[in-house]
């Protein structure tokens, strides 16, 4: 007799036998069908899923048959009996093949708790059905990439904490990508599989279409951030015909369509980055430019200063201004380039001045230092590109200029302190081993991608295996490999007994560390041909699973070190290189100090200045920024103030607050610099909100 | 005084040669692609971008910096005198890295 469907609704129907002596099962399959029972199904997955033999096959499908002929099993369904088989493949000593059969899922009952409780491991990513989508997509991705894709001791070191690989809920894709403009401006809006082709913009507005949804295309395709190259300048052409209140209108279009892009991929905000040069940069200057239509204006950038002073110049009179609530613009972010030419260039400190009261203000404005020749793309919370020959070659047709960071793995350093327990050797030999494992996890993540961009314009990496230049658009063969790092505080609190800001001793170790560990990268790189180089690792989530991972497993060393509130499980490990947020160090040692790491960093780092409720004046700010970049080796910088967003009254004060300082409502929610990015408190996950409550205001460090 | 140098760096050999530098109290690091404790003391002076551009380095007990190949040689000279230790400074044109190996 069949068995009938139960039919009472909820999440899951299933299938009941209602006569045990009934062979003629139906099972429900993970095809959404109705199979009769066939134990055959079971030596076939096996045979064509793990490398046992028939026999065996057949012993596990005639075992798994008794236990449900029995009439112990009232429902079964695909996944039970996979459960049964490899219970049964574990029995007899068959781990592998248990592993090879293993089926990726999520519990009823995390997924009952995902649809309604907020996942803070992003920020970034807001709280309804499409963030649900993704985050149990990224569960059964990263899943598939701990079992399949990584080998058994690479997954370990993650699952353990030695290791933290980024974004592997994002396996199928690379890291992050910075490009430019000039792609989209030269081929139009021509995108694999998409339903219309655009041919190149012939006007302002229409670009900024075409570079939204090209970003969001890209978002699709990266796990992080998508950065753009010199935006003010390469708009520049076609600016000529606008007037200055239509260049503000498209300075708040852009803007906006850029911090309002919440609908896509996991009611994401695309993680954009702008860089803009008060300057044309050098190795711009003769490069002819594209203008409306993709057509060459007979001009070269040189000659478009003006215009891309204009924009740059509007794009910082809307990040002044904030949302329609006075609102700082969490994204796109603005990265300006403080170079020599910089202070060459006409009207650089009325800029400055801007730029800086936009810091002051609402925050924004990240200063990125290019000292000497140095060049760079900058993106995500801190990454940079620097540029080399090849980039500067690339530079004269600018759209070839593309680059990717195919992933980022993060070493826990304070694990390595407590495992060598004061002996040097050890600790560098350890650190050693963490980086080769690194090094494994990014061969093994490569190889992965390599294998789905072999599948061209047919696979699922479409995009990034477009050649519209006659090159895939994911350059493969130069992409960066990313090596983080995070709590070199802790690791140097535990090994030589001071914090990094507390000792000249706790610095210089540090600084060893560091180097050893770039020292490592360029080995690595040299035997690998792989470009590995470190990064200070934004860790927004890393922080507090390593914390929380050796509060577990290593108690005892951790307990004294483990920054934030015990009590309430907000523990922390400092970022990356950073000294701890709580130390009373003034600005300009901080900057100084924390800046002798960032040459060891060929890959990116920045410091930050907790501001608070300050509000310093922009002059002041601008002096300050002058000296960091003539007197220090400071790679990046941001000030970060705090604000109190009303969801009542929807006003907008300065300082985090427990209720609104205009119409006294206690429904309100912070706003400040989590990472790399502004975001709204209430998202934070409890390692950053630990960090939140310690961090040193720079309050009258600066003039008012 | 500390001069960091670099294995196949022209000038540091040069260097190397025309001063007893040990004698002369100068601790010389070996900028060689495997020290570590060499690398963290160039950036604790805040050099690694400048050993990027050039080699020698010459740091003075006062934390200055010397960059300059000729300078560097002069204050060896007068370092040298001072410990009375001999020395001869490289002749005119030494100062010249053809090969670029004078950077980190």
């Amino acid at each position: 007799m069949p068995l009938k469907a139960e039919g009472k609704g909820g999440l899951e129907s299933s299938v009941h036998r209602e006569d045990s002596t009934d062979i003629a099962l139906f099972v429900r399959t993970s095809q959404e069908d109705m199979l009769d029972w066939d134990r055959q199904r079971i030596v076939d997955a096996l045979l064509r899923e793990t490398l046992i033999d028939r026999d065996t096959a057949e012993r596990i499908s005639i075992e798994v048959e008794e236990i449900i002929q029995s009439g112990k099993v009232k429902t079964v369904t695909g996944p039970l009996i996979r459960e049964m088989v490899n219970a049964k493949l574990l029995e007899m000593g068959l781990e592998e093949a248990r592993r090879m059969h293993t089926r990726l899922g999520v519990p009823l009952y995390d997924v009952d708790q995902l649809l309604v409780q907020h996942n803070k491991e992003n920020a970034n990513v807001p709280h309804g059905p499409e963030a649900t989508n993704l985050t149990l997509a990224e569960g059964i991705k990263k899943e598939y990439a701990l079992l399949h894709v990584f080998s058994p001791d690479v997954a370990d070191g993650h699952l353990r904490g030695d290791i933290h690989m980024h974004d592997l809920g994002f396996i199928d894709r690379p890291y992050c990508s910075g490009q430019s403009l000039e792609y989209i401006k030269k081929f139009g809006l021509n995108l694999p599989h998409a339903l219309s082709k655009a041919k190149p913009a012939r006007h302002a507005d229409v670009l900024l279409a075409h570079m939204i949804k090209f970003a969001a295309a890209l978002q699709s395709h990266f796990a992080g951030a998508i950065g753009w190259d010199a935006v003010n300048l390469f708009y520049a052409p076609y600016l000529e015909e606008l007037s200055d209140r239509e260049v503000k209108q498209l300075a708040q279009m852009l803007i906006y369509e850029f911090s309002q892009q919440a609908v896509a991929r996991g009611g994401q905000a695309i993680f954009s980055d702008i860089n803009i040069y008060w300057e044309v940069p050098k190795h711009f200057e003769a490069v002819p430019a594209i203008g409306p239509g993709g057509e060459y204006t007979g001009k070269t950038y040189a000659e478009y200063e003006k215009q891309a002073q204009r924009f740059a110049w509007a794009l910082f009179e809307v990040y002044k201004e904030g949302d329609a609530t006075g609102k700082p613009f969490f994204f796109p972010k603005p990265l300006v380039h403080i170079t020599e030419k910089f202070f060459r260039t006409e009207g650089h400190l009325e800029f400055l001045h801007h730029i800086c009261d936009v810091a002051g203000d609402k925050g924004n404005t990240y200063f990125v230092f290019d000292r000497g020749e140095t060049a760079k793309i900058s993106e995500c919370c801190r990454l940079s590109f620097k540029l080399e020959a090849t980039d500067f070659e690339d530079a004269k047709e600018p759209w070839r200029m593309r680059y990717s960071a195919l992933q980022n793995i993060t070493v826990n350093l304070p694990r390595l302190a407590y495992l060598a327990k004061g002996d040097d050797t050890r600790l560098f030999t350890l650190l050693t081993e963490r980086i080769q494992l690194a090094v494994k996890g990014h061969e093994q993540k490569k190889k992965f991608i390599e294998r789905l961009m072999a599948l061209g314009e047919g696979g699922p990496l479409s995009l990034l295996a477009m050649k519209l230049d006659g090159q895939e658009y994911l350059r493969l063969h130069r992409c960066s490999y990313l090596i983080g790092m995070v709590g070199l505080n802790e690791m140097v609190k535990v090994h030589v007994g001071d914090e990094l800001h507390q000792s000249e001793a706790a610095m210089k170790f540090g600084l060893k560390v560091i180097a050893h560990m770039n020292i490592v990268c360029k080995k690595m790189a040299e035997s690998t041909g792989m470009k590995f180089v470190l990064e200070q690792t934004p860790a927004e989530s890393t922080a507090y699973r390593f914390a929380k991972l050796d509060m577990a497993h290593f108690r005892a060393d951790a307990e004294p070190v483990v920054q934030g509130n015990r009590d309430r499980g907000e523990v922390y490990y400092t970022n990356s290189t950073l000294f701890h947020v709580g130390a009373p160090v003034n600005p300009i040692a901080r900057v100084e100090r924390e800046g002798l790491f960032h040459p060891l960093i060929e890959a990116g780092s920045i410091t930050h200045l907790w501001l608070g409720e300050a509000h310093p004046d922009k002059k002041a700010l601008a002096d300050f920024v002058i000296n960091v970049f003539r007197h220090t080796q400071n790679d990046q910088l941001a000030f970060s103030p705090e604000f109190t967003a009303c969801l009542d009254c929807g006003r907008t004060t300065r300082g985090l607050h427990d209720t609104c300082s205009h119409c006294g409502s206690t429904h309100v929610d912070g706003i400040t610099r989590i990472t790399g990015y502004f975001t709204k408190v209430s998202s934070w996950n409890k390692g950053k909100l630990g960090e939140l409550a310690e961090r040193y205001r720079n309050q009258g460090q600066f003039a008012n | 005084m500390t001069l960091f140098t670099k294995n196949d760096c022209r000038l540091c050999d040069q260097l190397k040669k025309s001063f007893d530098l040990a004698a002369m109290g100068v601790a010389v690091e070996v900028l060689d692609g495997s020290n570590a404790a060499a690398l963290a003391h160039l950036a604790w002076h805040g050099l690694v971008e400048t050993a990027r551009k050039t080699l020698p380095l010459l740091v003075l007990d006062d934390s200055s910096t010397v960059a300059d190949f000729r300078h560097i040689e002069e204050h060896l000279l007068r370092r040298a005198a001072q410990y009375g230790v001999a020395a001869t400074a490289a002749g005119r044109g030494a100062e010249a890295c053809v090969s670029g190996s004078c950077a980190l």
